[in-house]
């Protein structure tokens, strides 16, 4: 009984952060198609919710990464997983209402991975899978989407430069429909996975799953893929509102450039099993396809932003879910830990909302995955 | 310490990047011959070149068709394994 209680508090803590995962990203997946005009702003949400549902249900290879071979799932308990949810919570707050554009995935990790350190020490985390299957990985994304982007945009200009922009504009804006659908399907594909990995993890932790017959269940992969397509729903609107001041403008062809080097490189990773940062993929997109044109075309103070902020996540992340554990653990191995850090956890979210309500919005485009 | 040449994992960074650069190109330069291809092909007709206009009809039809194969193979991949 008192295992399961904590089941279904890591669960709802679980499908909470992937609802604010899909909340922030919306603007990474939609930006791109509604500052080209290339659809309209309530369209663009809606077709990117529907294809973030769809997308989650397309491979499990992400998952299985989460679930297996970051922390030693024989080790793990649902604390240990608990606490790294609210320390990756904690960050994205903070970094929310700091306006520091992070990580949210890579706060996931660094949250689980802290939890585990200091629950069961350094035999619990998989050096190996965190190198190689989550750090190398997120180094080599963006640059790999940046330099994509800059190419395919380099030849579009050859191919296409000298023509009418009339036409040439018509024809991206209608290509967007494409690519703007292929970045959908791709961030619906990685990042439902992750929680669709830590929610196995803390099956596998229970007991529910056996350790050596690892499957995501059906039910995890439909609410993981809801809560993410709801998060990217109801994020849209609050977009839709700021989108004017927030995005800088780029032309049709970049746009599509930029979303298609995304899509793929993300699909592409997903395909191997790379839990990566779907928002610095983009965001490294975005700047190969501005660069090509133009190097001053780009806002090189916010890239730097974005390289601080992914320094930062993953050990930040790690030392609040190595933290929460511990405490946690003061109110001894069962569910109260638990009740009261999300108590706190509610509590400070509530305190935080109503600050930076009463502020207005921060000067930096919150941007996380 | 863990030695970072054998953590990492070569295969799969490998084959990340090949597809990457394979499908971030090959949409991107398949959507620009379509684009080119319909718009030279209309020019052409309102100029009465006839044969030309044909022509450039056929790169954009190979251009459209490219970019529908990308992305129908980029799902069958996506979801066969």
């Amino acid at each position: 009984m008192n295992g399961d209680l904590i089941l279904v508090i890591v669960v709802a803590a679980a499908l909470a952060f992937d609802f604010t995962n899909g909340f922030h990203d919306t603007a990474n997946v939609v930006a791109t198609s509604i500052s080209t005009r290339a659809m309209a702003p309530k369209l663009a949400v809606g077709f990117a919710a529907v294809l973030n549902f769809a997308g989650a249900f397309i491979s499990l290879e992400v998952a299985a990464t989460v679930a297996q071979g970051i922390v030693d799932a024989d080790l793990i308990t649902p604390l240990i997983v608990f606490a790294g949810l609210i320390g990756a919570i904690a960050w994205n707050l903070a970094t929310w209402y700091f306006g520091l554009p992070s990580s949210s995935s890579h706060a996931l990790i660094g949250g689980v991975v802290g939890a585990a350190f200091v629950a069961e020490g350094a035999q619990a985390v998989i050096g190996s899978g965190l190198v190689g299957k989550v750090i190398v990985p997120a180094i080599v994304a963006p640059i790999l989407a940046f330099a994509v982007a800059g190419l395919g945009i380099l030849f579009t200009y050859r191919l296409v430069g000298r023509l009418r922009p009339g036409p040439v504009n018509e024809g991206f804006r209608l290509g967007q429909l494409v690519s703007g659908g292929m970045l959908a399907i791709a961030h619906g594909t990685n990042d439902a996975q992750k929680t669709m990995g830590v929610i196995t993890l803390a099956l596998v932790a229970n007991g529910n799953i056996a350790s050596d017959d690892f499957h995501v269940p059906s039910w995890v992969v439909v609410s993981s893929a809801a809560a993410i397509a709801l998060g990217t729903y109801v994020g849209g609107w609050r977009i839709i509102k700021t989108m004017g001041s927030r995005i800088h403008k780029m032309d049709a062809a970049q746009g599509y450039a930029a979303q298609g080097a995304g899509a793929a490189v993300i699909l592409a990773s997903s395909h191997v099993g790379f839990p990566l940062s779907t928002t610095h993929t983009i965001s490294g997109a975005v700047i190969g396809a501005g660069a090509a044109k133009r190097l001053s075309a780009v806002r090189w103070g916010v890239a730097g932003n974005i390289v601080v902020a992914w320094v930062l996540t993953l050990p930040a992340a790690a030392a609040i879910g190595g933290l929460t554990y511990g405490f946690s653990r003061l109110f001894g191995t069962g569910s109260a830990g638990a009740i009261v850090v999300s108590a706190v956890i509610l509590a400070g979210a509530a305190f935080l909302f109503a600050r930076r309500v009463q502020r207005g919005p921060t000067a930096t485009a919150p941007a996380e995955g | 310490m863990l030695p970072l040449a054998e953590v990492v994992d070569w295969g799969g960074l490998w084959e990340m990047l090949w597809s990457s650069f394979l499908a971030g190109l090959a949409v991107t330069i398949a959507a620009s011959l379509a684009i080119l291809g319909a718009t030279r092909a209309v020019d052409a007709r309102r100029a009465g070149q006839l044969v030309p206009a044909g022509l450039f009809s056929l790169v954009g039809l190979f251009g459209a068709l490219l970019l529908a194969a990308a992305v129908v193979f980029g799902f069958v991949v996506m979801t066969s394994k």
